[in-house]
C-alpha cells in the first residue's frame, strides 16, 4: 500500500531538488556575473594591458554572453565538453564541470580530491556529536533538576556559543601547542595512513562535535524526561526493570525520529564544507576550496562547489523525510 | 545555523502547540519562577545599557573607540599594549588594543551596538520574512505550497558564503553596512523559521476549530491572523530565541572573512577575529572579548530557553 | 599583518593568493630584543658540509604556493624558491649570505649574457652535457620555444617584460597559433640563443632568471595541462601532486652538480605541503616534532602575535632568519586628480603620516621599517636615503595644517582612500584605518574606501586609469634586486597603461625623466647603474608622488634539523635549494 506514493512521493522530491539545483547555479553565475571583478584579469595577473586580457578572454570563452557561459557549463555536466589545450583538443567527459582558471586543473578532479577529506570530517564528526549529545542528554535527563543535569545542560548550550573559528583555533592550542597531547594537524588520506588520518581529524571532529552536540542533548533530554513520565515507564519500574534498561528499551525510542532526521538535515551543509574548522585545521576539502575560489573568482570551480554543496543538502533533507516515514509510519508525507 | 533551526523545527512539528499561548503578562509571570532564565534576563539587559549608553560610558573613562595611542605599544614586539594584563589600568579599564592602542573598553561598548544592531534586526527580518512564507505556503493552494516548498528548499541549501562575500563585493561601499549584513543575513536564515512556520501551519489547519472558523466563513486572511498565528507564536518565539545568538556568531564570521562591518566601526566580529592569534602575546585580548561575546549568546540562549519552557507546558513539566 | 615571503613576485602572484581567511596572517622581522640575528650561518647540532650533505627528506610547510607550475604563467623574483628545485633558467641568483646574494649568475648558460648594440641585442652559449629527467639533451630551440609559448594566451599570467622588450613581441601570439615562431629569438645552434629587443635593457640577465627562461621540449607541450607534470631541467622531479595540497619532489637522475653550481640539492626527497594556516605552520615549524623536526617554509613569516614567543627562548630564536624582500608599501595620488593635482596637498599628506602607527598595525618595528623613500633600504637597489617632508615618527600634524591653509584649504579637506579589502598583504583595511587617525589630527579627513576582497581585484580597479582613484594605498616589489624594474613601471611616462594594467598611478610623464631612464638601462654594470637609480629616486621623490609607508621585513622559523640556513638577501629568507637536513 505504501510502496506506491512512497516512489511517487521520492520521484516528486527529486525532480523538485534537480530545479532547486538549476535555479540555484544561475543565481551563482549571475551573482558573478555583476562582480566588478573580471576573471580574464585575474587569470592575466595584474601588468596585462587590456590587448592581453581581451586575448585571454577569448581564449577561456569569457567575452560570450552570459547566458552562452552558463548554457556551456550545463551542457558540459550533462554531455561532456572538448578543450583546448594549446597545442591539441582533450575530451572532458560528463558530468564535466570544466577547467580551473586558477590552476588550470580539472575541475572533476579538485572535487574528487577534496570530497573524501570533507567526507572524513563530516561521517567521523556526525558519529561524534551523536555520541556526545545523546549522552549528554540522557546523563542529564537522569539527574533532572539536579546540579549534573544544570552543568551539563549549561555547557552544551555554552558550546553553541563559541565562533567556530575561535573554538578550532583554541584547541589546536590547548592540545598541540601547550598540551603537546596531539602533533599538529596534518591531513593524509584513509588510505595512506589510516593512524594519522585519525589523529588529524581528532579536533576537527571534537570541534564539529562542541558545535552541533547541543541540539542532540536537547532533544535527547526532553524526550527521555517526556518518555520516562509515561505510564507504562512507570509500570516497568514498578516491575523492578533496571533504569538503564528502561532508558536504553523505550526512552531512547522516542527520541530515535527526530534524532535521525534532524542528523540527516545536519550532515548535508557540512558534507557541502564547513568552511572555517577546514580552513583553521588547513583541511583541503570543499570548504576550503569554495572560499580559495571565490576570491579569485574561479567561476568553474565557483559553480560546481556551489552545486556540488547544494545537492548534499537538499538529498539530505529527503533523506531526513524518508527517514522520518520509515522509521514513524504513522508521520505523513505530503 | 540550519541545526538550530531543526532541533526547533522538529520539536515543534513533534509537540503541537497544545494550547494557545498564554498572554505576556503570564508568559513574565512563568518566567520569573525561572532563575535560569532571570539570569539571562539580567545579562541581556546588561548588555543593552552598555550598547545604548556606550557613550556615557566610554565619556566617564575619558577614551573614544577611534584614537590611536602609540605610546602604550611596544612596537618591538608586534605593538603588544605596554603593562601587566594588556594595559589594563584607570585610564582604559580593559586595556588597549595590541598594534593600535585603541581602547579595549570603547571598542567593545561601541561594538555592541553593531552586534546587537545586527543580529537583532536580522532575526525580525529571518522572522517576518519565514513566517510569511510559511504562512503562504500552509495556507495555500498545492501550487503555491509547491513553490514555496522549493524557495524554502533554495534558502537552505545555498552556500551561504559565495552569497555573501559576492553580494558584499556587488553592493556599492556607499550603502550602510550594517543594513547591508542585516539584509544579507535575513536572505540567507529565513529558511528554517519558514520550514517550522509551514510545518506548525498544516498541522493547525486541520485543528477542529481551525475548521470551524473555515465553515462559519472565514477568509483565509482572518484564519491566518486568529487561528493560526496565535498557534505559531510559541514555536517561532522559541526559534527566534536561538537565532538570535546564531546570528550574533554569524556576524562574527563575516568580520572574521573580511565583509563584516567597515572599519574604524567597531564589531565584537571583528575583535575576536583578531584577537584569537593574541593568545600567548596578550590574553587579556583574547578573554575579555571572549567573555563578553559568550555571556552575551549564554545569556540570549537561557532567555530563549526560559521563554521555551515557558510557553511549552510539557518542557516545563519535564524540567521539574 | 601579512603573509610574505613571496614565493614570487608578490603583488602579483598566484601562489600568493591566499584566501581572506589565514588567520594569523603574518610577516616577518628582525626583533629578537637584542638579539641581532642576521645574515650569520645557523649552527646545528652538527656541522655543515656541502660534501656529505645529501639524504633524508625535507618537509615544506606553505600556506599558497602550489597553484601554479607552468614555467609561463609563474611569476618568480629570480625564478621562484620550489620552482627553481625543477626548473633551471639561462641565469640564477647567486646563493651565497648576505648581499652578495643579489647578484645574477650563470645558470644553463655560461655565462649571464653577452650584450651588444647598447645592450639590444643578447646572446647566450648553453652548457655541454645539460639534460631532462627523460635523459635527452637541453638545447636552444626549447630555450625558444618555452619563451615562445609565454604569449599564448591560455598561458598568460607571468610577467609583462617579455612582450614589451622583444621585437615582435607586441603582436605574437604564441607558437599554437603561430608556429613560425618568434624571429627575434634565434638559435644559430642547439647551444647558442640570440634574443633582439626593442630597446636598451641592461638588466637582460636578471629576466633571464625568471621561468619564462626554463626550456619546455616541445614532443612534451601538452599546452594548458603542462603544470601537472612539467619536465624537470633541475635536481628534483614530480612524483606525485595535488594543486594547493602536496607536491612530493624526488630526485631527477639526469641532474648533474657538475653543471650546476648554484643548487646544492642535499636532501633525497622533498615533501611540499600547502594550504596550512600561518599561526600552524609557525607553532609546527617552533615545535620540530617528527618530521617537522626538517621542516621549512617559503611563503610564511613569524607574526606580531607570536614576537614575544620568542622572547626569552634563546633556542628557538636561533632558529630564525631575518630579513626583507625588496618592497615598500605606499600612498599613491592621483595627479590628474583634484585635489591631488595640488603638490602641496599632496605634501600635507606626506607631512601629517603617522608611520608609527602604520608600523604597528603591520607588526611594530621588528616587522617593519618606516620607509621615506620609494626604493627600498638595499643596497642592490641604489638606496639613497632622503627625507623631504619630514613628518617625525607620528607626523606633523601644525606644518600639514599651515601647507593646507596655503594650498587653499584653511579648514582641512577631505579625501577618499581606496585600498584592497584584506590586510593578508600589509596593504589592507589596519593600515587605512591607522592612516585615517592620523590625518584627522592635521584637518585631513578621510573617508575609507575597501576596493576588491585581494590584490588582483584591487588592482583591477586601480590600474584603470580612467576610473583610478585620487590615493590608493598599494604595495610595490621588485621583480629582481635593482632599481630598474622597481622605478620604471611607477615612473616612467610611457608606461602609463591605458584601460587597466596600469601601476604609474600617478600617471607621471616627464620627457626629462623618460630620457634618463632610457640612459641608465643602457648602462650593463650593475654597480654603476644602481648609483643612478638611487639618484633618480632622489630627485623624483622632491615632487610627492608617493607617501613611502614603510619597508616589510620578514622572520622565518626553520625546524632544529635543518642545516645550512643563511639570509639568501635576493628573496629575504633562506634558499630551499641549499638547506640540508643531513
Amino acid at each position: 500500500m505504501r510502496s506506491l506514493p512512497m516512489a511517487t512521493f521520492l520521484l516528486r522530491r527529486l525532480l523538485g531538488a534537480i530545479v532547486t539545483l538549476l535555479v540555484l547555479s544561475v543565481i551563482v553565475y549571475g551573482l558573478f556575473y555583476l562582480l566588478p571583478t573580471d576573471p580574464a584579469r585575474m587569470i592575466c595577473g595584474p601588468r596585462c594591458s587590456p590587448q592581453d586580457v581581451a586575448a585571454v578572454s577569448r581564449a577561456y570563452g569569457l567575452d560570450q554572453p552570459i547566458y552562452v557561459q552558463y548554457w556551456h557549463f550545463l551542457a558540459a555536466i550533462v554531455a561532456g565538453r572538448d578543450y583546448s589545450t594549446g597545442p591539441s583538443t582533450v575530451h572532458c567527459g560528463a558530468p564535466c564541470f570544466g577547467y580551473s582558471f586558477e590552476t588550470g586543473q580539472s575541475v572533476d578532479s579538485l572535487l574528487l580530491s577534496a570530497l573524501p577529506v570533507t567526507a572524513s570530517l563530516t561521517l567521523g564528526g556526525a558519529v561524534l556529536w551523536t555520541t556526545f549529545g545523546v549522552g549528554a542528554g540522557i546523563a542529564s535527563a537522569l539527574r533532572r533538576g539536579r546540579l549534573a543535569d544544570k552543568t551539563l545542560t549549561g555547557l552544551v548550550l555554552a558550546s553553541t556559543a563559541l565562533p567556530p573559528f575561535v573554538l578550532a583555533l583554541f584547541l589546536i592550542l590547548l592540545f598541540c601547542a601547550y598540551l603537546q597531547w596531539l602533533p599538529f594537524p596534518n591531513y593524509v588520506s584513509i588510505g595512506d595512513d589510516p593512524v594519522q588520518w585519525a589523529q588529524s581529524l581528532i579536533l576537527p571532529w571534537a570541534t564539529l562535535a562542541l558545535l552541533q552536540a547541543a541540539n542532540y542533548a536537547r532533544l535527547t533530554r526532553t524526550s527521555v524526561l517526556e518518555t520516562l513520565n509515561e505510564d507504562h515507564i512507570r509500570t516497568a519500574r514498578a516491575y523492578g526493570l533496571s533504569e538503564r534498561r528502561i532508558v536504553a528499551r523505550h526512552a531512547l525510542r522516542g527520541a530515535l525520529t527526530p534524532l535521525v532526521s534532524l542528523l540527516a538535515v545536519d550532515v548535508g551543509p557540512v558534507l557541502g564544507g564547513a568552511v572555517f574548522t577546514e580552513s583553521v585545521f588547513g583541511l583541503p576539502g570543499l570548504g576550503k576550496l569554495l572560499v580559495g575560489s571565490v576570491a579569485t573568482v574561479d567561476l568553474p570551480v565557483v559553480g560546481a562547489v556551489a552545486l556540488l554543496a547544494g545537492a548534499f543538502v537538499i538529498l539530505a533533507n529527503v533523506a531526513a523525510d524518508l527517514l522520518y516515514v520509515a522509521i514513524d509510519p504513522r508521520a505523513s508525507i505530503r | 545555523m540550519s541545526t538550530t533551526a531543526l532541533t526547533a523545527a522538529a520539536e515543534a512539528s513533534q509537540e503541537p502547540a497544545s494550547a494557545a499561548p498564554t498572554g505576556p503578562r503570564a508568559l513574565w509571570r512563568t518566567l520569573r519562577r525561572d532563575r535560569a532564565a532571570m539570569a539571562g534576563l539580567v545579562v541581556v539587559a546588561a548588555l543593552v545599557l552598555l550598547a545604548l549608553g556606550a557613550p556615557l560610558w566610554t565619556a566617564i573613562e575619558g577614551q573614544n573607540p577611534y584614537a590611536y595611542h602609540d605610546n602604550l605599544l611596544n612596537s618591538a614586539l608586534g605593538g603588544a599594549p605596554l603593562g601587566s594584563f594588556g594595559g589594563i589600568g584607570g585610564a582604559h579599564w580593559l586595556g588597549v588594543e595590541p598594534q593600535t592602542g585603541r581602547d579595549l573598553f570603547a571598542r567593545i561598548a561601541y561594538g555592541a551596538q553593531v552586534s546587537l544592531a545586527v543580529s537583532i534586526g536580522a532575526t525580525l527580518l529571518q522572522v517576518l520574512l519565514g513566517v510569511g512564507v510559511g504562512l503562504a505556503a500552509g495556507l495555500g493552494g498545492r501550487f503555491a505550497d509547491a513553490l514555496l516548498g522549493r524557495a524554502i528548499d533554495l534558502a537552505i541549501a545555498f552556500p551561504y558564503l559565495i552569497f555573501g562575500i559576492a553580494l558584499l563585493a556587488v553592493v556599492p561601499a556607499s550603502f550602510p553596512r550594517p543594513v547591508l549584513l542585516v539584509v544579507v543575513m535575513a536572505v540567507l536564515g529565513w529558511g528554517g523559521t519558514a520550514r517550522i512556520s509551514r510545518a506548525q501551519t498544516l498541522s493547525l489547519r486541520t485543528r477542529d476549530y481551525v475548521a470551524a472558523a473555515r465553515l462559519g466563513g472565514s477568509s483565509t486572511a482572518r484564519i491566518a491572523r486568529r487561528e493560526i498565528l496565535p498557534g505559531l507564536a510559541a514555536p517561532v518565539i522559541t526559534y527566534a530565541a536561538l537565532l538570535l545568538p546564531a546570528n550574533m556568531v554569524l556576524e562574527a564570521g563575516f568580520s572574521f572573512l573580511g565583509i563584516g562591518v567597515r572599519p574604524p566601526t567597531s564589531s565584537w566580529g571583528q575583535i575576536l577575529s583578531t584577537a584569537t592569534t593574541w593568545y600567548y602575546a596578550d590574553p587579556t585580548y583574547v578573554i575579555v572579548p571572549c567573555i563578553v561575546l559568550f555571556a552575551s549568546v549564554f545569556g540570549f540562549v537561557l532567555l530563549g530557553e526560559g521563554v521555551r519552557k515557558a510557553l511549552d507546558p510539557r518542557a516545563a513539566n519535564g524540567s521539574g | 599583518m601579512r603573509t610574505r615571503i613571496s614565493t614570487s613576485h608578490p603583488r602579483t602572484s598566484h601562489p600568493l593568493r591566499v584566501t581572506a581567511l589565514s588567520i594569523a596572517a603574518v610577516s616577518v622581522g628582525a626583533v629578537l630584543a637584542g638579539c641581532s640575528s642576521t645574515s650569520s650561518r645557523s649552527s646545528a647540532s652538527s656541522a655543515f658540509s656541502a660534501a656529505n650533505c645529501k639524504g633524508g627528506t625535507l618537509t615544506v610547510l606553505e600556506q599558497g604556493s602550489l597553484s601554479e607550475f607552468d614555467p609561463a604563467r609563474l611569476y618568480t623574483s629570480g625564478g621562484g624558491q620550489i620552482p627553481a628545485l625543477f626548473f633551471r633558467a639561462l641565469t640564477t641568483r647567486d646563493r651565497v649570505p648576505g648581499a652578495a646574494g643579489d647578484t645574477v649568475v650563470p645558470d644553463l648558460a655560461t655565462d649571464t649574457g653577452e650584450p651588444s648594440q647598447n645592450a639590444t641585442v643578447w646572446t647566450y652559449h648553453l652548457k655541454p652535457g645539460l639534460k631532462y629527467q627523460d635523459g635527452t639533451a637541453i638545447t636552444s630551440a626549447d630555450i625558444k620555444y618555452a619563451v615562445e609559448r609565454t604569449f599564448d594566451a591560455q598561458l598568460a599570467g607571468g610577467p609583462p617584460y617579455l612582450r614589451d622588450w622583444l621585437v615582435g613581441g607586441d603582436t605574437y601570439q604564441g607558437p599554437y597559433k603561430d608556429p613560425k615562431g618568434l624571429s627575434s629569438i634565434e638559435t644559430p645552434d642547439a647551444d647558442t640563443i640570440v634574443f633582439h629587443l626593442r630597446k636598451s635593457e641592461g638588466g637582460f640577465p636578471y629576466l633571464a632568471a625568471m621561468t619564462q627562461f626554463a626550456p619546455v621540449p616541445k614532443a612534451k607541450d601538452t599546452g594548458t595541462q603542462y603544470a601537472d607534470n612539467p619536465v624537470s631541467s633541475g635536481p628534483y622531479q614530480f612524483a606525485g601532486y595535488t594543486p594547493k595540497k602536496q607536491l612530493e619532489l624526488v630526485r631527477n637522475k639526469y641532474w648533474s652538480a657538475s653543471t650546476d653550481s648554484q643548487r646544492l640539492a642535499c636532501p633525497d626527497k622533498i615533501d611540499i605541503q600547502s594550504g596550512l594556516d600561518a599561526t600552524v605552520i609557525n607553532q609546527r615549524l617552533a615545535a620540530g616534532v617528527g618530521a617537522d623536526k626538517y621542516a621549512i617554509t617559503t611563503d610564511t613569516s613569524i607574526g606580531p602575535t607570536q614576537l614575544a614567543q620568542l622572547t626569552g627562548n634563546k633556542a628557538l630564536a636561533s632558529r630564525v632568519i631575518t630579513g626583507a624582500f625588496a618592497e615598500t608599501v605606499y600612498l599613491a595620488f592621483n595627479t590628474k586628480k583634484a585635489p591631488f593635482d595640488n603638490q602641496l596637498v599632496r605634501e600635507a599628506l606626506s607631512y601629517a603620516v603617522d608611520r608609527q602607527a602604520v608600523v604597528n598595525a603591520v607588526g611594530g618595528s621588528s616587522l617593519a621599517t618606516a620607509a621615506t623613500t620609494f626604493l627600498p633600504n638595499q643596497s642592490a637597489l641604489g638606496y639613497h636615503p632622503y627625507d623631504y617632508f619630514p613628518a617625525g615618527a607620528s607626523g606633523d600634524a601644525a606644518k600639514a595644517k599651515q601647507i593646507l591653509a596655503q594650498a587653499g584649504y584653511p579648514n582641512g579637506i577631505s579625501v577618499t582612500l581606496n585600498y584592497e579589502n584584506t590586510d593578508d598583504d600589509g596593504d589592507g583595511p589596519a593600515v587605512a584605518t591607522a592612516l585615517q587617525a592620523a590625518y584627522a589630527q592635521a584637518g585631513i579627513h578621510v573617508k575609507l574606501a575597501p576596493t576588491g576582497t585581494d590584490s588582483d581585484a584591487f588592482r583591477a580597479v586601480v590600474g584603470d586609469t580612467a576610473n583610478e582613484p585620487g590615493l590608493s594605498l598599494n604595495t610595490w616589489g621588485a621583480d629582481w634586486p635593482s632599481g630598474a624594474p622597481f622605478l620604471t613601471p611607477i615612473f616612467d611616462g610611457r608606461e602609463i597603461v591605458q584601460g587597466g594594467g596600469n601601476f604609474n598611478l600617478a600617471q607621471y610623464n616627464d620627457a626629462a625623466v623618460n630620457a634618463r631612464i632610457d640612459q641608465i638601462n643602457q648602462i650593463t654594470d650593475n654597480t654603476a647603474a644602481q648609483q643612478q637609480w638611487g639618484d633618480l629616486d632622489a630627485q623624483l621623490g622632491k615632487l610627492a608622488l608617493t607617501v613611502p609607508l614603510y619597508f616589510p621585513k620578514n622572520l622565518t622559523l626553520f625546524g632544529p634539523g635543518v642545516k645550512n640556513v643563511y639570509l639568501s638577501e635576493w628573496r629575504g629568507t633562506y634558499d630551499i635549494a641549499v638547506v640540508s637536513v643531513k
